[in-house]
């Protein structure tokens, strides 16, 4: 296998992944190597970002960091960490003017001030936004020309991950797939930054881009990392599932518009009749489910959106959407859209320190990938403030250690255990035949889809929970029974093999997870245990000798 | 069941017609899942959020540079021609280089 050096690898560029290079690279003269198994600063779900909570010169007089901490925390029903809390709260203000000073241009209003909007759950208006409601984009293009601008960054798109290489209980590399080429790497690098995104596409409708296949969480897991939380997983409570061309996309402006049953009820009276619609995505999610499980759903299984009376409010704040909802036959002016919940982001994940370091010495967690901060519900717009201050936080302590810290010296580490990534080449490699095996790896990746679509939405029980985990255990045993029809270089078939592997350990993290949690918190619904307990504990996952260890932990300071 | 006919241009200038299955509402992108699915699992291409943003899935559609994620695919305008960029280097298919 050839060999490549780097001082310090980040996998992923979304906005966590970038902030961390670019501030990695402030602090140290190292070569930083950043990649991506699509085009690199193009295929997260950073690019569909709408809008970013943070404190800056629009907040009003009583905003503060300790006000806006107690939100994420309110929010996060006790599952929240104290110490991430605080760190988002503490670095959000200078890392947005860090990245305006860059050249991002914030949205004006009339009075050419920064605008500034309301978000459910945010005690005072926090959200901006750049490029016209498309804040993540200008998010990535600023940090793609900052990374540009500098010699020690390089960038490779198309290079998918296999493993993390661990040693003497460090992470010093991993090994990828170059898909232009079909050849694999052994990357060596003094540490690793994980900022993979989410998991949006272990669900039949999600979100997230098609790269959101969880590939950080079962990589972190591989390598012996603690996970926490993997239960709570946010559905974005209003989404279109029709047409199929658009399932998945986000209505941001549900909060001031109206929701009905297939009854013309408008449900939210009875679930909320203070917030109605503008309540917390958990708990919208979960209103919206419980009318679907009553039999009050529309033909596609959700509920109706009116959006009509608002209109022009739409119009200017979100005209993306309106635009792409009319151009697929929905006229949001006289028409109601068919929405429900589709799979939005990841809550839980790879245990950080307030350093978004993990439990492992070199490998740092940023973004989605990372858990604990936003705890049983993330409030809206904090993903990206999310990215920008872990992913700092990750490249400024990875830099450290590159600097401060005695390097590893990868030639004497020849025995790499670097068994299951030469598992899966082995297999890629070999002969398929297509008389003998006809099911193709994305057939797998349906299922998965299937499966958790099925049981592990946004109401679950303890039925469906072991129904799920027996499935799961079945597809895992026809994964490497599966046809890779095109061995080719730049092979869909080939990507969808490794993706659906990450995807099956990402979904056993989840569904094993959801079984421990023996109460309803946050997004986590469960019918059979319906009530939040007292007690406020994380749901733990970690591999140790191949099998999942499963343990729960009480929070800190309870 | 309607029709659609496409015609890729394909790695080292080869023209490929495919024969889809039609269904309404498709995007140009919903075809070509279609046709590694069904018809041709070494065809290439790229996307990623599916909605207009990324553009990571332009590509030219019938002649004019376009996202595959929006332009719908109707059977009624003849056939389907899908060819990569012609700026920059063509990793495979209809897939440049980023």
């Amino acid at each position: 296998m050839k060999t490549i050096k780097t001082g310090i690898l980040v996998i992923g560029s979304g906005a966590a992944g970038l902030s961390a290079s670019v501030y990695a690279a402030q602090y140290t003269h190292e070569n930083i190597l950043v990649i991506d198994k699509g085009a690199v600063g193009k295929s997260g779900s950073t690019v569909g970002a709408v809008q970013i909570a943070s404190l800056g010169s629009w907040s009003h007089q009583d905003d503060h960091e300790e006000a806006f901490l107690q939100d994420i925390e309110k929010s996060g029903r006790g599952l929240s960490d104290p110490s991430l809390t605080k760190s988002i709260a503490d670095d959000i203000r200078q890392r947005l003017k860090e990245i305006t000073d860059w050249g991002l241009k914030l949205d004006k209003n009339e009075e050419q001030e920064v605008a500034v909007y309301e978000t459910s759950g945010h005690s005072f208006s926090r959200s901006v936004s750049a490029r016209k409601g498309k804040a993540g984009l200008g998010i990535l293009q600023t940090l793609i020309r900052k990374a540009n601008a500098m010699n020690h960054i390089d960038m490779w798109s198309d290079v998918i991950t296999l493993q993390l290489v661990k040693s003497a209980g460090r992470i010093i590399g991993a090994v990828v797939l170059d898909q232009r080429t079909n050849e694999p790497y052994l990357i060596q690098s003094q540490a690793v930054i994980l900022a993979t995104g989410g998991i949006g596409q272990l669900y039949p409708i999600t979100s997230n881009p098609v790269q959101s296949t969880g590939d950080g969480f079962s990589l972190s897991l591989q390598a012996g990392a603690q996970l926490i939380d993997m239960e709570q997983i946010q559905f974005y409570p209003v989404s279109m599932i029709a047409p199929q061309s658009i399932a998945g996309l986000c209505i941001s402006f549900y909060h001031f518009s109206k929701l009905y049953n297939r009854d013309g009820e408008r449900f939210m009276k009875r679930y909320q009749p203070d917030y109605l619609e503008n309540t917390t995505r958990d708990q919208l999610s979960i209103a919206i489910g419980k009318e679907v499980a009553a039999g009050r759903e529309t033909d596609h299984g959700g509920v109706w959106l009116d959006a009509s009376e608002v209109i022009e409010n739409v119009k200017r704040q979100f005209p993306h959407e309106y635009d792409l909802c009319k151009d697929r036959g929905i006229d949001l002016s006289k028409q109601h859209a068919e929405v429900g919940p589709a799979a939005h982001f990841m809550m839980g994940g790879v245990k950080i320190n307030s350093n978004a370091s993990s439990s492992i010495p070199r490998l740092f967690i940023a973004g989605e990938t990372s858990g604990g901060l936003h705890g049983a519900n993330r409030l809206g717009n904090n993903a990206l403030s999310e990215c920008l201050v872990f992913g700092a936080r990750a490249g400024i302590e990875a830099a450290r250690i590159l600097e401060e810290e005695t390097p590893v010296d990868h030639q004497s580490f020849a025995d790499y255990e670097l068994g299951w990534a030469k598992r899966l080449l082995t297999y890629i490699h070999q002969p398929h035949s297509s008389k003998s095996i006809k099911r193709r790896p994305y057939v797998i990746k349906e299922k998965i889809q299937s499966v958790l679509g099925n049981y592990v939405g946004v109401i679950r029980t303890k039925d469906g929970l072991c129904k799920a985990q027996q499935d799961l255990k079945e597809i895992q045993e026809q994964l490497f029974e599966t046809r890779v029809a095109n061995p080719d270089a730049y092979s869909r078939d080939i990507l969808d093999f490794i993706e659906a592997s990450h995807m099956l350990q990402t979904s056993l993290a989840i569904v094993r997870s959801a079984q421990m949690r023996t109460e309803s918190r946050g997004a986590h619904y469960h019918v059979d245990y319906p009530e939040q307990e007292i007690d406020t504990y994380h749901t733990c996952i970690q591999v140790e000798n191949e099998n999942m260890k499963l343990s729960k932990k009480p929070v800190k300071g309870v | 069941m309607k029709k659609l006919l496409v015609n890729i241009q394909r790695s080292g200038d080869q023209q490929e017609v495919f024969e889809v299955e039609y269904q309404p509402g498709m995007t140009v992108l919903d075809v070509l899942e279609r046709i590694y699915q069904k018809h041709d699992p070494s065809i290439a291409y790229r996307f990623s959020c599916r909605t207009g943003l990324c553009t990571t899935c332009m590509m030219m559609i019938n002649g004019k540079p376009g996202l595959s994620c929006l332009k719908m695919a109707s059977p009624d305008d003849g056939i389907l021609h899908l060819a990569p960029l012609p700026k920059g280097e063509t990793v495979k298919d209809l897939v440049k280089k980023m």
